[in-house]
């Protein structure tokens, strides 16, 4: 009781906060602050247009949040969601290259193997930022952040060489057909089935975590590293499942954003929705079902500030600064609650 | 003079002091020795000004100490020399001893002429400083140097050694002692303190021995042997208890000549060789640091023994432990009492059904350790770093005996626990010896070990002495 009591106030105060932050913003840089705020309303939830935009938007941040989640429990902070996400859909590019294009036949096992493709590069990627910690020492922050560096030319190199267009004119891939993507909920709008999938998946990490002896292990090892070598926990071998578990959870954001959305990888694949991913993890008191709700709330703020971008003066600038401004709000929300609640760190 | 009266101090339950007095005089090097945990270090930091006490006072020439402001006890003279050095790692020699000088945050230095009173110092005491290197490069010998120079710079008339040949070697150490008793003989007043009997025994004048925050006893050192202060640190030993259990069974542990490598490489156990029998204590006593930790991880297979083939245990169980440090190795402070239960209960297949963790039954088995074991806590989903210590000690020893081990590795299980609490963990020890556990209990409580053990060793530098006569190694041990 008293648990849920202090994260509705946390999360209360949270809202407050970024309310308050974003209502500066608008003062700072002159927008009507009545009006900016019913644009982001409009934007976001005010009908199904705003929706699909929402559903598009949260789907690649609930599962960056999951990857990020995920390794931090187990005491992995794992920066790389940016590098993990373009690797992802390097990975369903690439896998579409060798079957879908020249139309190999796989049928209805297209689309998973598009997906797996994506969790595989992910892996990969935070793999090898695992590895070179477990085995060099490396720290995991400055490896994964080196990671997403690489990455980015990784995908320039791919879009310009293995992976370009049969014309051979834009840095990008061809566009899947629309038959080999995700199913959309009518032809208007990018909104896909890709939203279930991230909640799926939000729900089974929440099983995994807490009602299996793995994921049991993966938060002693995070908790504390002393005690489960005490209790003769492999604790190497747990943050290296994590961090596994990690990448494929950012590479399938990818993966879901090219056989979603996208349906090509070009120059702009990501738009930060790796780095978002820690913010909304954050908020979501590293909880599976709470960075679902704060993937969803995320969302939202990020499909009425487009609108509200549309409609000022200002531009589409004004979508960083806001975006910029909720992610510090909700970091400094969480820093405060940390101290006003120490017992925040809600377990179900 | 410095003059202790009567001074107490507690931390939560624990007493650490409890009505201490003493008396420091001037030309004399004054030692306070005891185990660890025995207050010598509580008493220091109320000397230096770091700790205010509940009870009592200390007075320096005449008038009371301001406790709680150690920079201005400093300025009266009294000056500590700390374990863990002060030092800029990345200054050289000459800009750390003139930042001792360097009284304001914004002021002109210059390290050569700030350093050079100090420089001086260290020549009469025949000492070459390499001024020009870097801290970081020193040996610890030399960085100690420099740590005694800042002291020496100010006008010090009291200097506190906070177990100071903890990292020397034997050469330093008597290069130490020599320039104590130069200092000493300038009339200030020198207090060392030491769990080392026989470096007492060289270079102190008098000596104070603190047991468990009492004050046993003091005496100029003339008056004292190895073997009486061994006494007053350890207390009055009972008979030792030689009787033969009748209902031992068969050996469960066997080590035949095991040696066993530390964190650093170093021989940290020692071609030991003995076997515990179910249905038996065999005490490991000895000072901290002397290979405790990595016998008791070898034993419980989180160290390997240099050779495979020099230790068998034998049981178809977990192996129960208890480890020494509970804050650290026992427990994950940030997880709730279920979750740190349930660290040896997640191998319990009553509570696993596959890969999945049975929830309701795990909720239901918590509670019942709980009460079984009366931990005071509101209940499975309070986080376990807001328990007090004597609770957190109940959650791991319960979670090993909720298991049933046949074979039980316990490290200090009573530190810092009050009497009740120890009590508590006693009686387990001894029900699980009744059912036929066999349990290596590792000490630093002799009295502990005296009264649980059926048999007694004790652990000298990573080397196992059986029986009576190893008493005077207690203080000879490499320190912690």
């Amino acid at each position: 009781m008293k648990k849920v009591l202090s994260s509705g106030i946390g999360a209360v105060a949270g809202l407050a906060l970024v309310m308050f932050f974003l209502v500066l913003t608008f003062m700072i840089f002159g927008q009507p602050v009545g009006a900016s705020l019913k644009a982001m309303y409009v934007g976001s939830v005010a009908d199904w247009n705003a929706w699909s935009k929402t559903l598009v938007k949260m789907t690649p941040l609930i599962l960056t949040g999951l990857g990020a989640g995920v390794a931090w429990r187990a005491g992995m902070y794992n920066i790389g969601g940016e590098g993990q996400f373009i690797l992802g859909g390097v990975g369903s590019a690439w896998l579409a290259k060798m079957v879908v294009f020249p139309n190999l036949a796989l049928g209805g096992l297209t689309l998973p193997a598009l997906l797996l493709a994506s969790m595989a590069g992910g892996a990969v990627w935070s793999g090898i930022a695992a590895w070179l910690y477990l085995k060099r020492g490396v720290d995991v922050v400055i490896g994964t952040i080196l990671l997403n560096f690489i990455a980015k030319y990784l995908i320039e190199w791919t879009i310009n060489g293995p992976l370009q267009e049969a014309k051979h004119q834009l840095p990008q891939s061809d566009a899947l057909p629309q038959a080999a993507m995700l199913m959309r909920f009518d032809r208007q709008h990018d909104a896909n089935i890709g939203v279930f999938i991230a909640v799926i998946v939000a729900v089974g990490i929440a099983i995994c975590l807490f009602a299996t002896a793995s994921g049991y292990r993966l938060r002693v090892v995070g908790a504390s590293p002393s005690a489960a070598r005490a209790n003769l926990i492999p604790s190497q071998r747990v943050q290296m499942m994590a961090m596994l578990l990690s990448g494929a959870l950012c590479g399938l954001a990818g993966g879901l954003d090219y056989v979603g959305v996208s349906g090509q990888i070009g120059i702009g694949f990501s738009q930060q929705w790796g780095f978002l991913g820690i913010p909304v993890a954050l908020l979501g008191g590293l909880h599976p079902l709470g960075i679902l709700a704060s993937g969803a709330f995320f969302g939202m703020l990020f499909a009425g500030s487009e609108q509200m971008a549309r409609s000022s003066a200002v531009g589409t600038t004004l979508i960083y600064v806001v975006q910029a401004a909720v992610v510090l709000a909700v970091v400094f929300a969480r820093g405060i609650e940390r101290k006003v609640l120490p017992q925040v760190e809600a377990e179900p | 003079m410095l003059e202790v009266k009567g001074v107490s101090k507690h931390f939560g339950a624990l007493c650490a002091l409890d009505h201490v007095s003493a008396t420091f005089l001037p030309g004399r090097i004054h030692a306070v020795l005891g185990e660890n945990g025995a207050g010598k270090s509580t008493l220091m930091s109320v000397l230096a000004g770091f700790l205010v006490p509940e009870q009592g006072d200390v007075v320096f020439e005449g008038t009371s100490i301001p406790g709680g402001r150690p920079a201005e006890c400093q300025r009266l003279g009294i000056e500590m020399i700390h374990q863990h050095f002060t030092l800029v790692p990345a200054f050289t020699a000459e800009e750390n001893l003139a930042l001792a000088r360097t009284s304001q945050l914004v002021s002109k230095v210059d390290p050569r002429s700030q350093s050079l009173e100090a420089l001086e110092i260290a020549a009469k005491l025949g000492w070459d400083i390499p001024r020009n290197q870097r801290t970081s490069e020193l040996p610890v010998g030399v960085q100690q140097r420099l740590e005694i120079l800042k002291a020496l710079s100010g006008s010090a008339k009291v200097l506190i050694f906070d177990e100071p040949t903890a990292v020397l070697s034997p050469e330093e150490a008597e290069d130490l002692f020599r320039v104590m008793r130069t200092l000493r003989d300038e009339g200030r007043i020198l207090i060392l303190i030491a769990h080392k009997l026989s470096e007492v025994l060289s270079v102190a004048d008098e000596v104070t021995v603190l047991r468990r925050g009492i004050n046993v006893a003091s005496a100029p050192i003339t008056d004292v042997t190895a073997q009486i202060l061994a006494e007053w640190m350890v207390g009055d030993l009972p008979p030792m208890h030689t009787e033969k259990r009748a209902n031992r069974g068969a050996a469960r542990v066997r080590a035949t000549g095991m040696s066993v490598l530390g964190d650093r490489g170093e021989t940290a156990i020692r071609d030991v060789k003995f076997e515990i029998r179910a249905g038996e204590i065999y005490g490991f006593g000895g000072v901290d640091g002397n290979g405790q930790i990595e016998l008791a991880e070898a034993l419980v297979g989180l160290r390997r023994p240099i050779r495979q083939d020099s230790l068998a245990v034998e049981t178809d169980r977990d192996i129960g432990y208890i480890p020494q440090d509970r804050q650290h190795d026992g427990l994950a402070l940030e997880l709730s009492v279920r979750e740190n239960l349930l660290l040896t209960g997640v191998r319990d297949h009553r509570l696993r059904r596959g890969p999945f963790l049975r929830l309701r039954k795990i909720q239901e088995w918590s509670r019942k350790l709980i009460q079984k074991f009366s931990i005071k806590t509101e209940g499975p989903d309070q986080l376990v770093k807001s328990l007090s210590g004597g609770n957190q000690q109940k959650i791991v020893v319960s979670r090993v005996f909720d298991q049933v081990p046949e074979v039980i590795i316990a490290v200090n299980p009573t530190r810092g626990l009050d009497i009740k609490a120890t009590h508590f963990v006693h009686a387990q020890l001894l029900s699980a010896r009744e059912r036929g556990a066999a349990i290596a209990l590792i000490s630093t409580d002799l009295d502990e070990l005296t009264q649980l053990s059926d048999r007694l060793a004790f652990l000298s530098r990573g080397e196992l002495v059986e029986g009576e006569g190893s008493l005077a190694l207690l203080g000879e041990g490499s320190p912690s």
